[in-house]
């Protein structure tokens, strides 16, 4: 201390001096490290999302050039008036809210269970992972498989059991072609919800439990009452979240049915792919998906608000 | 805690019941998939499939090594997935230091920011914007294309990833080795890369899945077939008229083979990190 007392006036000076350069250096450093993501982000991200809105309101073609120029609302108009949009949005709710919901249900019950105090939890939590892991385009065409109306497992396990009188064309018919593809979407989309929940329930003080048990709580009351308020959180997000990747997942509905029979599982993604590779309509594709954008948008908008709104009660 | 051995029994079975039921909904798929790979076309063609197989055979395995385009899918897949884990890795290390380091910078704050909004923009939204792009570019069915797009769309996560293991890193060692005289990306290369190791290997198994299982944009921007990654590659095996399950079955095996040992060596850290990275409540 004593030091820094007896340090002379200019001296000060010169350490102040050091000082900002040491700031000035830290900064353009830290410019220059930022720069490639930055860069990135804008040519890929931000560039492209611009883009999106301002080709909504323009006339666009991948293979004329000549179609160009502002054409207003006319995208918009294209998308709204087409009658398979109120289907595919029909399509797209039913898709996500059956989605979300089963995975919740399985995610929670197997995190439970792994919860527990019992042996081999890193190898069940594994096996449950799987899913996750294989890449979608394989689970969608092994699924195509075991669903194969011919000589398919499925069918051949409904029909020897009883359930069924003959094997059904699940991904072929038009009123089962969504609902198979959703079963097959919450089978690889659960573990997800699996470990997040594992996660938050491990994290729950044992001696609350313990507290509670002593007052004559038994397990289902506890779980009403200490594990799910703990989950609160978690929950919260793990669904907006998967609102949002299911509502706008194309790689399931691509591979195991492309949209089809006659539709019968057209999502919103499905249609922008429609209409811009297979109609080349770059400014209808352009207004539905500058319309999803506005979705998302607000989906995080309300998650925002929700979780800001819980931590203020 | 206040149970009767009875209940506590029962609560036990339960809990097991439950996890085999899981585990066998889980694998089955998987299982069915292995085992019509191994079997000849006769018994695949049956009205009555079971897992038993009378006469196992890799001939399909053989036939999609050799008579099929599999292998030259294979590793195109190889090298976007490994180019864009290691460009990812680079720009997020240097993003992830400053972010940890020196968050409180505008710039900083800035670029965090915008990686959390990116971070919530669908990849399918930038589509067409992103297939036009490219076209201006020149990219369409180039490897560039893809390491492009897929670091874009890691940097934000990696870099949040990163940045949650520098931030273990106590900071007194950044000054000490600063008034030693050690530059900034001397400090990143001896002291914080080594310390963080583990975490950054977790973090690059995680980047090259997600490279390596990617479907979209790999079906949209390659449309050269000598170009054309694995995910969207398996789709020639579904015929338009008739599929060859055995071949399909098998192809499959093998491009989930790399996907599976990176998974079963770092499942601890992948499960860490995700929980970590992926969903803070």
């Amino acid at each position: 201390m004593a030091a820094i007392d007896t340090v002379s006036a200019p001296d000060r000076m010169t350490e102040k001096r050091f000082a900002a350069r040491r700031t000035a250096r830290i900064r353009r450093t830290a410019a220059l490290f930022l720069l490639p993501a930055a860069l990135l982000l804008a040519l890929l991200v931000a560039y492209p999302l611009a883009n999106v809105i301002y080709k909504s309101f323009n006339a666009a073609s991948l293979v004329d050039p000549t179609r160009v120029g502002f054409i207003g609302l006319d995208n918009y108009r294209t998308i709204l008036e087409d009658e398979n949009f109120l289907p595919t949005l029909w399509n797209t709710f039913v898709w996500t809210a059956l989605s979300v919901a089963g995975e919740y249900a399985l995610g929670l019950a197997s995190a439970v269970a792994l919860a527990q105090p019992i042996k081999g939890r890193a190898f069940f939590r594994g096996v449950i992972l799987i899913p996750w892991i294989i890449p979608i385009a394989i689970a969608g065409l092994n699924w195509i498989w075991l669903l194969n109306p011919d000589y398919g497992l499925i069918n051949s396990w409904l029909v020897k059991s009883g359930l069924m009188q003959q094997p059904h064309d699940w991904l072929g018919a038009i009123n089962t072609a969504l609902l198979s593809v959703t079963f097959v979407n919450i089978w690889r989309s659960f573990p997800f919800y699996t470990i997040s929940l594992l996660a938050a329930l491990q994290a729950v003080p044992a001696d609350l439990h313990e507290a509670a048990a002593l007052d004559g709580a038994g397990p289902i009351r506890r779980f009403w009452v200490i594990t799910l308020p703990h989950l609160k959180a978690v929950s919260l997000t793990l669904i907006f979240i998967h609102i949002v990747w299911t509502a706008i997942n194309f790689d399931f509905i691509w591979v195991m049915t492309a949209g089809g029979p006659l539709n019968a599982s057209e999502t919103v993604p499905v249609m922008i792919y429609k209409y811009a590779m297979q109609d080349y309509d770059v400014g209808a594709a352009s207004a539905l998906a500058a319309m999803a954008t506005g979705f998302v948008a607000t989906v995080f908008f309300v998650h925002r608000y929700a979780l800001a709104r819980r931590k203020d009660s | 805690m206040v149970e009767t051995p009875r209940t506590r029994t029962l609560r036990a079975v339960l809990t097991y019941a439950a996890l085999v039921a899981f585990s066998v909904y889980c694998i089955f798929p998987f299982a069915w998939m292995v085992d019509t790979a191994l079997k000849p076309t006769a018994e695949i063609m049956s009205k009555d499939p079971t897992f038993w197989i009378s006469s196992p055979t890799l001939a399909n395995f053989a036939a999609v090594l050799v008579d099929s385009p599999f292998l030259v899918y294979f590793s195109n897949s190889l090298i976007v997935a490994t180019a864009s884990t290691i460009v990812t890795l680079i720009v997020s290390i240097f993003a992830g230091y400053v972010l940890s380091s020196w968050g409180r910078l505008p710039l900083a704050q800035i670029v965090g920011g915008a990686m959390v909004i990116s971070q919530t923009i669908p990849g399918v939204l930038l589509l067409v914007p992103l297939y036009t792009l490219m076209q201006k570019l020149g990219l369409l069915s180039t490897y560039s294309a893809l390491i492009l797009v897929y670091c874009t769309f890691m940097i934000p996560l990696v870099t949040f990833m990163l940045k949650g293991f520098f931030d273990g890193i106590p900071h007194e060692l950044e000054e000490a080795a600063e008034i030693d005289g050690c530059s900034t990306l001397g400090y990143i290369w001896r002291i914080l890369l080594p310390l963080s190791a583990p975490g950054i290997l977790a973090t690059c198994v995680f980047a090259f899945i997600a490279a390596w299982n990617e479907f979209m944009f790999g079906y949209v921007l390659m449309n050269d077939d000598t170009r054309r990654t694995l995910t969207p590659g398996i789709m020639i095996f579904k015929g338009t008229h008739q599929t060859d399950w055995g071949h399909l079955t098998a192809a499959s095996v093998l491009a989930v083979v790399p996907v599976a040992i990176a998974f079963v060596y770092l499942q601890k850290f992948l499960v860490e990190g995700l929980t970590a990275g992926a969903v803070k409540g």
